[in-house]
């Protein structure tokens, strides 16, 4: 139990110090959203003379107040869940990035999850089958493949598939004259939206998975247990999924939710190339605009994210390791 | 002239006596890029029902081998070649290497069974000790209940404390604690014959007799044929009725323990025996034994001790020696085992023939 208070305390310290660190960067960024706004203002031609009388009507934030005043006001408000008001988009950030989060949740899990399920069965599968023409295959597809960014593969489908082949769409999440719901429809719009930016970071992605998941299965191959295992005439099934996969998967367990904090931290980059309005998407418009409480807000979903994942992998583990359980929760004789 | 071959005529003689498990010029052998790598050498050997046979070697001699053939297990690329009959009654005979799979995985476990040096390694790290007992018990469609309750009263005749141990991660034991634990799993199919390749070599000392006086026990009531392998030679020669000195792949000496504890024949048996430290022999009577074991690929021509035996001649050289007589229901290989004992003097403390029935059961 007191295990448990220390970590949820060594979490919400991450958190305050992520916020903190966020908050004072960003601030040091060159620019801020009156330039942003002077320079808008001037593309649409309006007249020298009248743009410091328009920016002072825009706007309504303080920038002239000192910074560690702004940091506790911003502290205060954010303690009581209110992100402030974005400067350019309409209505509050945390509306507005609360409705973008399941978007870009969905679409890091559902990667992790393909990538952590093919790599494991290609793994486990390379692993029986060491030294074999298949083995030799994949790995070298998973080098090359781990060595090409998302990115760049995701701009590539993009071409390819959505603006030459047109297969998929460009951008967005969803058909906006469905009603959402839980019927197929709306959820095959869904998947068709989501069908691009998920194979981007699934392709690469995997090959990884399946490398790592391969040199356990071969250490375990070799373990005592495993040969006893079969001398006592276990099932060949039971082998490989009791014994060899589960004791495999250990390591990497950490790693898989990990991998879902790359995700969501990648999620700027991947939805802004597929016009996918999710967090990350928000918070590219927002620090392309200076949109200080956008930023701050998108960071700290995602950093609130990733530190949640972390501390379930944490609590968790002991689950699937008994060897990790913690002292005091089981007798140890 | 190769090989003297008093070999068939020896094993005739003591065929009277009701053997478990016939074991005819059986060979392992790997190839490797250097050449056949023979790490075990035409071996024969009659183990006969409710003994316990103690084979001695040092490391690298073809012990495990020699264990792992037993349950014709030998590790792939590994050849196993030869005759291993197995007698489960008397007068029912297997032939043990030309067995299907499903008869070979129902006789493995349940009719020759196997312990392992190492017990902490030989779990499965994310089950229970219970999960262990009951995949075996199902997969060789076993009733539960009933092998539950067997493995309990095995666990207690070990001094277990079943219900702790049954549910225990193997973590959660100690090094004695699991190796007792890997006996119960190795005899809840009830076997004929258990194979227990190295089985106290993790183990501190008290642990190690306290196993052994266990294994005594339950050698006892549940009838066992045990073939305990070991380095240790102190350490079975008071567990073992019978003993089989390994050197070089093959067999040097085998007969009745105390005999060759006493007064071994083959020069390797007594080097080997010269070479134990006990408390008796002053330190400066002990001796290594010179050089060292022979290379798998390359071993020396005719009698492959020779190299380091004071007493090779030309004809060690040149003739490997089959096995003489040298006592009832004893054999050595060597040409000059008469000579052994002059050649090479040695004194056996009292204690080390009987060792293992003084030390009580610890718990």
């Amino acid at each position: 139990m007191q295990w448990l208070a220390k970590r949820i305390g060594q979490a919400l310290f991450t958190l305050w110090a992520v916020i903190t660190l966020s908050f004072v960067l960003i601030r040091f960024l060159p620019g801020g959203p009156i330039d942003y706004l002077v320079v808008q203002l001037r593309k649409q031609g309006i007249p020298e003379s009248q743009i410091s009388n328009y920016v002072r009507n825009y706007v309504s934030f303080q920038p002239d107040q000192p910074l560690w005043l702004q940091y506790l006001d911003y502290m205060a408000s954010v303690l009581q869940g209110d992100f402030g008001e974005a400067y350019f988009l309409d209505g509050q950030v945390f509306d507005i990035l609360a409705q973008a989060l399941p978007w870009t949740v969905f679409l890091a899990a559902i990667g992790t999850f393909l990538t952590t399920v093919i790599g494991i069965v290609v793994g486990g599968f390379m692993a029986y089958t060491e030294g074999s023409k298949f083995d030799t295959g994949v790995t070298l597809f998973s080098t090359i493949a781990g060595g090409i960014p998302y990115y760049i593969l995701a701009i590539g489908l993009l071409y390819v598939f959505a603006y030459r082949l047109q297969y998929f769409p460009t951008g967005g999440q969803v058909d906006p004259e469905l009603v959402p719901g839980f019927k197929w429809p709306y959820i095959e719009s869904v998947l068709y939206h989501a069908a691009l930016p998920i194979l981007s970071t699934t392709l690469v992605g995997w090959g990884g998975t399946a490398l790592s998941m391969r040199g356990n299965s071969i250490s375990v191959l070799g373990e005592d247990y495993i040969r006893i295992a079969r001398l006592r005439g276990l099932p060949r099934r039971r082998i490989a999924i009791r014994y060899v996969a589960r004791n495999a998967m250990l390591p990497m367990y950490t790693g898989i939710l990990l991998a879902i904090a790359f995700m969501l931290g990648g999620s700027v980059i991947l939805e802004e190339i597929f016009a996918y309005p999710g967090v990350g998407y928000y918070l590219f418009q927002g620090t392309v605009s200076r949109d200080y409480p956008v930023m701050m807000g998108g960071l700290i979903m995602i950093s609130t994210a990733v530190i949640i994942g972390v501390l379930i992998a944490d609590l968790t583990y002991s689950k699937i390791d008994p060897r990790a359980a913690g002292e005091g929760d089981r007798e140890s004789y | 002239m190769t090989r003297v071959n008093h070999s068939t005529e020896t094993m005739r003689k003591r065929t009277d006596r009701d053997v478990i498990l016939k074991v005819r010029d059986v060979s392992v052998s790997f190839d490797m890029d250097r050449g056949e790598s023979r790490v075990l050498d035409s071996v024969s050997l009659d183990i006969y029902r409710d003994e316990i046979l103690g084979v001695v070697g040092e490391s690298g001699s073809g012990k495990s081998m020699f264990a792992s053939a037993l349950l014709d297990a030998v590790v792939r690329p590994g050849q196993l070649t030869g005759e291993i009959t197995y007698y489960p009654t008397e007068g029912e005979e297997i032939d043990l290497l030309d067995l299907t799979p499903a008869e070979l995985k129902r006789l493995r476990w349940e009719e020759i069974s196997m312990v392992f040096q190492g017990a902490m390694s030989s779990f499965n790290p994310t089950m229970k000790i219970r999960q262990h007992f009951e995949e075996t018990l199902d997969a060789h469609q076993r009733d539960r209940e009933e092998g539950l309750a067997h493995a309990r009263e095995l666990l207690s005749d070990l001094y277990l404390d079943p219900d702790r141990i049954l549910r225990s991660y193997p973590h959660e034991l100690s090094g004695g604690m699991s190796q007792r634990a890997l006996i119960a799993l190795s005899l809840v199919l009830e076997p004929r014959v258990l194979v227990m390749d190295e089985p106290t070599a993790a183990l501190d000392l008290l642990m190690q007799r306290s196993i052994l006086t266990l294994l005594e026990n339950l050698q006892d009531k549940y009838n066992l044929t045990i073939i305990f392998i070991t380095h240790d030679l102190p350490l079975v020669a008071g567990l073992a009725d019978r003993l089989a000195v390994m050197y070089a792949f093959e067999f040097a000496e085998i007969g009745p323990s105390e005999e060759v504890i006493r007064d071994a024949a083959h020069p390797y048996a007594r080097s080997l025996l010269k070479a134990v430290p006990n408390l008796d022999a002053p330190l400066e009577r002990m001796r290594p034994i010179a050089g060292s074991a022979p290379d798998p690929v390359n071993v020396p021509t005719g009698c492959s001790y020779h190299p380091r035996c004071p007493l090779a001649d030309d004809e060690c050289v040149e003739v490997d020696p089959g096995y003489y007589d040298v006592g009832e229901n004893r054999v050595a290989a060597c040409h000059h085992w008469t000579k052994s004992s002059e050649a090479i003097p040695y004194l056996v403390s009292e204690t080390d023939a009987d060792q293992g029935d003084n030390v009580g059961a610890i718990e």
